[in-house]
């Protein structure tokens, strides 16, 4: 990653200086120059050009590693696109540790069994349907 | 023999030990509602439109996508979904992918307050909430989307489209033990120009932007327009709906929206650059020079930018 960060810098950093627009950025259409609604959500945060190159960084980031978890590469690059910045940020870093909606079947051990038949009918869980 | 005897009652001991400790946590308690909910809203209402997509093995965040999608009139089935939102590796979905496939399908994802009160309230108003919940325990999750789609409040219950069980019942305290363990994470898809019933604010602004750089100007423009409709004195409403106008080419209207924006906030430097430019654009030259020198003479990353646009004069 550090290494293809070094490769990789210098190429973007001329060409933002050639003030080509970032991704993300949709060009007005009518006046030059503007500045984008996304460009002052994240004004917050510091220096702009160094934030931007983080950012498509942290895309080719989500980029592989959605490649890496089986999805199809002909699907990746609409998916990468309808992210916001702060959720490829999320996602660069600790989508390993995010909860992913699945409702898989416990293959459970018995003595998971039998404390979450427990805990279903004390009320605070809702793993097996006949407890209800 | 005494020795045994102590042994054979570890394992009961540590189980009551469990339970006791289950109960102490008392998570299974009703949640509260405010008594403005209570007195506001009905009684009990269930949105009748959601049509139910049963998951299959792990798909429940595409069924769940599905399911309020359709509600408002995108219908796609769960096997296009598939592609655009699940994980293979993972054997489900995560939370960012359930909000950027909204957006492919032209609707706008909030995410509403963690609250029972905010999930009512959107119900009460005929939107289905979409929720992520952990049916297990913190160290056994099994996380599940499903769709909240009625209430009732006097007997404490949620009507859900969940798995394979349409307007399935839940007390809402189970529910709500449930829920927690996300962070009480719950969203509504709705058209641009339609708005979440919960306290809107910058968190809103950011979601019509996201949603604009995905599907552009045109089509979030009726979004902005609500946002600043309903919260005039937000500046990032004003500078979101000036940029929209703008960019759809409704340059005056623009600049009346950048300026309401500054007078909401006078070191709105991105604000003060925009009105610069869009002035300058009109031939308003000696107003937009005022502008452009306001935004430079705020310190930040647009200080320069300003300038330079100055110096091109």
């Amino acid at each position: 990653m550090k290494r293809i960060a070094r490769i990789v810098s210098p190429f973007l950093i001329a060409s933002f200086a050639m003030g080509s627009m970032p991704a993300m950025a949709t060009p007005s259409a009518v006046v030059d120059g503007l500045v984008t609604t996304q460009e002052a959500v994240n004004a917050d945060q510091a220096s702009a050009d160094r934030e931007r190159i983080e950012q498509l960084l942290a895309r080719d980031d989500v980029r592989d590693q959605l490649v890496a978890q089986g999805v199809d590469p002909s699907d990746v690059e609409q998916r990468v696109a309808a992210l916001s910045d702060q959720e490829v940020q999320q996602m660069s870093e600790r989508l390993g540790q995010m909860p992913a909606g699945a409702n898989s079947v416990v293959g459970a051990l018995f003595a998971v069994f039998v404390i979450l038949l427990v805990t279903d009918l004390l009320g605070l869980t809702n793993v097996y349907p006949f407890t209800r | 023999m005494r020795n045994r005897r102590i042994e054979s009652a570890r394992l009961p001991g540590a189980f009551l030990f469990l339970v006791i400790v289950a109960l102490l946590n008392g998570c299974a308690t009703t949640p509260p509602l405010s008594e403005t909910t209570r007195s506001t809203l009905p009684e009990r209402h269930v949105v009748d439109d959601v049509p139910f997509h049963g998951q299959r093995d792990y798909q429940c965040g595409p069924a769940t996508l599905a399911m309020v999608l359709a509600h408002e009139g995108r219908p796609a089935s769960v096997d296009e979904l598939i592609p655009q939102v699940f994980l293979p590796g993972r054997e489900g979905s995560v939370q960012p992918e359930m909000l950027a496939t909204v957006r492919r399908h032209g609707l706008i994802p909030f995410v509403i307050p963690g609250r029972m009160d905010a999930v009512l309230q959107e119900v009460a108003a005929d939107r289905p909430v979409a929720v992520l919940q952990n049916l297990s325990l913190p160290w056994w999750p099994m996380w599940h989307y499903a769709v909240v789609i009625g209430y009732d409040v006097g007997d404490e219950l949620l009507v859900l489209h969940s798995g394979r069980s349409p307007r399935t019942v839940i007390g809402m305290g189970r529910f709500d033990a449930t829920w927690a363990r996300s962070d009480r994470w719950a969203f509504v898809a709705l058209p641009p120009g339609a708005l979440p019933v919960s306290p809107i604010g910058r968190e809103t602004a950011k979601a019509i932007s996201t949603f604009e750089s995905v599907q552009g100007a045109e089509v979030a423009l009726p979004a902005w327009q609500a946002l600043a409709g309903r919260a005039p004195t937000l500046p990032l409403a004003q500078f979101g709906l000036g940029n929209a106008l703008a960019a759809t080419g409704e340059r005056r209207e623009a600049a009346r929206a950048f300026r309401r924006a500054v007078e909401e906030k006078p070191d709105f430097a991105a604000a003060w650059l925009n009105l610069g430019l869009v002035l300058r654009s009109l031939g308003q030259i000696g107003e937009a020079s005022d502008a452009l020198r306001r935004a430079a003479g705020i310190p930040g990353p647009l200080q320069q930018r300003a300038k330079n646009h100055l110096d091109e004069r």
